[in-house]
């Protein structure tokens, strides 16, 4: 008699939280967060907050990250934030503005992004990243830190964080910044994606060992993320920023 | 101290206090074709377009500052007129929607493949040159004085308000120094007032720009300026080096004897603040056509 076969598929357990600087409305919120759960692709962006349209440029970049299918190069990337970036400035041209955002809309909009793409058909289970900026990825294994990209530590934030630009013109610099890796996850992992603010606070505490960061990869659903980042921003522990967090869990799931 | 966020619910303050004596209609020493007042209107003009840009939010001005430009020379009072006249301090978004006029030119960009495009580009104005009368310094400064006491009163709490005191001369109606002291004395929950003193010369003499010690100073009355001059906070340390201006810790918000180029170092540096990306990083692909 023979037993029936037993498959063994990666679950991935999602958490998200969009918030916007405190006294500021929903609205007002400049990050962006996109998911394709069915692809495996999942993005957050972080509109500058000087820059024009900023909340538009950053849900752009993210929902076509996720929405593309192909593999990752920069030169790809480069293509495809030019094509966005020129549908941007498109949609303003019929726009009837005021001198200051006229002169605003001229520089166009600038914005941090980290994409990850899972491959739940490899075993171990892979990914791949694009970044550029301080919007930050986290592979994190047993509540330990086991990489960050595109910045690896906290010494790395500053208020001039490299940006993607709307207007491919100012694209020679900051592509030659973008970063992409790969790598494998185990049963347990938990890959974060997050804006600066959330990225530095929690590079900050693995850097320092600070249990708070087991109580944030703890939490089990996403009113436990938001209430945890409340009580951290209402104790000053957190910079008063717009937060856009995605954090996945990788489960064996047998059936 | 001074890394309060400014927000719109903790806007901070900005008074520009420009000397419109006389003398600012001479010109700068071996620049005989620009005058003081002109170059000064300009820059002030640069300045307000800037800060309006920054508090720019897609279609929105966001009141994240609250500003005086006040005059002084034949009489001492607000240089703004049109909509914004008689009103001592306006929010930004206000600046933004009543210029007096503005112009069109044309800017040479970068076209980002080696070449350069002409776009248009507009240049409000919210004041016009003025040089007449004496140099009432001290009454001007209790003229700041009042609009910092009553601002101060709804504003306790945030980043400061920052005084940019711009003068080619000395006092004609006494010392500033009391009046300065008791400026420096004023502040809120994250520091006192800033106040920042940048003498222009028509004379030939070398500047002195952001002095740490009173010890190199030539006479008097840049003593008095130094002394009413607060310490450059370390945001503004940070902006100062950005602009390739030798500023150390413990230099003081003050230039003696500056030069044109000094004026709008010291209108970047005095409006740099805390919190707020420089609009200027944007525009390093641009120059005037």
């Amino acid at each position: 008699m023979s037993s029936a076969k037993q498959s063994t598929t990666w679950d991935l357990q999602l958490r998200q939280l969009l918030l916007p600087k405190l006294g500021h409305e929903a609205a007002e919120c400049e990050d962006a967060i996109a998911i394709d759960k069915q692809a495996s692709r999942f993005a957050v962006a972080d509109g500058a907050t000087e820059s024009f349209d900023a909340r538009n440029w950053a849900e752009r970049l993210a929902q076509h990250w996720v929405q593309r299918k192909s593999t990752l190069t920069v030169e790809e990337f480069r293509d495809w934030v030019a094509t966005e970036g020129r549908e941007l400035h498109d949609s303003w041209n019929s726009l009837t503005l005021s001198w200051y955002s006229e002169e605003k809309a001229r520089y166009g909009s600038f914005a941090t992004l980290v994409g990850v793409e899972l491959d739940l058909n490899t075993e171990p289970l892979s990914w791949q990243a694009i970044a550029l900026g301080d919007a930050c990825l986290l592979q994190c294994r047993n509540k330990t830190l086991l990489k960050s990209l595109p910045l690896s530590g906290s010494e790395g934030f500053n208020s001039g964080p490299v940006l993607v630009a709307s207007d491919s013109s100012l694209h020679e610099n900051s592509m030659k910044s973008v970063v992409t890796d790969s790598g494998t996850c185990q049963n347990g992992d938990v890959l974060l994606l997050m804006s600066d603010a959330a990225s530095l606070w929690c590079l900050q505490r693995f850097e320092s060992g600070d249990l708070d960061v087991d109580a944030f990869l703890s939490v089990k659903s996403d009113e436990e993320l938001q209430e945890f980042f409340d009580t951290e921003r209402m104790a000053g522990r957190i910079r008063n920023d717009d937060l856009a967090i995605v954090r996945i869990e990788i489960k064996w799931s047998k059936s | 101290m001074y890394s309060a966020q400014i927000t719109r619910a903790n806007p901070t303050c900005i008074i520009l206090l420009i000397d419109q004596s006389g003398s600012m209609g001479d010109p700068f020493s071996g620049d005989s074709a620009r005058k003081k007042a002109d170059f000064v209107a300009e820059v002030v003009n640069h300045t307000l377009h800037d800060l309006v840009i920054r508090c720019t939010k897609t279609e929105e001005v966001r009141n994240y500052y609250h500003v005086s430009v006040i005059g002084y020379g034949r009489s001492v009072g607000s240089c703004f007129s049109g909509e914004l006249g008689g009103r001592p301090i306006v929010p930004i978004a206000h600046v933004a929607d009543y210029p007096l006029q503005v112009k069109s030119s044309y800017k040479r960009v970068s076209d980002g493949a080696g070449g350069w495009v002409e776009i248009p580009v507009r240049y409000p104005v919210w004041i016009h040159p003025t040089a007449d009368g004496k140099t009432p310094m001290c009454e001007a400064l209790t003229r700041v004085q009042e609009i910092l006491r009553g601002w101060l009163l709804e504003h306790p709490r945030g980043f400061p308000p920052t005084v940019l005191h711009l003068t080619d001369g000395e006092s004609s109606d006494g010392d500033p120094n009391e009046i300065g002291r008791q400026i420096m004395s004023l502040g809120t929950d994250d520091g006192t007032v800033l106040l920042f003193n940048c003498h222009i010369s028509t004379r030939r003499s070398a500047k002195i720009e952001y002095p740490t010690e009173e010890t190199s100073l030539p006479d008097g009355f840049a003593r008095t300026l130094f002394e009413i001059s607060s310490r450059l906070p370390t945001n503004f340390l940070a902006a100062a080096a950005q602009l390739g201006v030798n500023a150390l810790e413990g230099s003081r918000g003050f230039v003696f004897n500056g030069d044109p180029s000094s004026i709008v170092q010291f209108y970047e540096i005095g409006t740099s603040l805390t919190g707020m990306t420089p609009y200027r990083w944007m525009d390093d692909r641009t120059e005037l056509a």
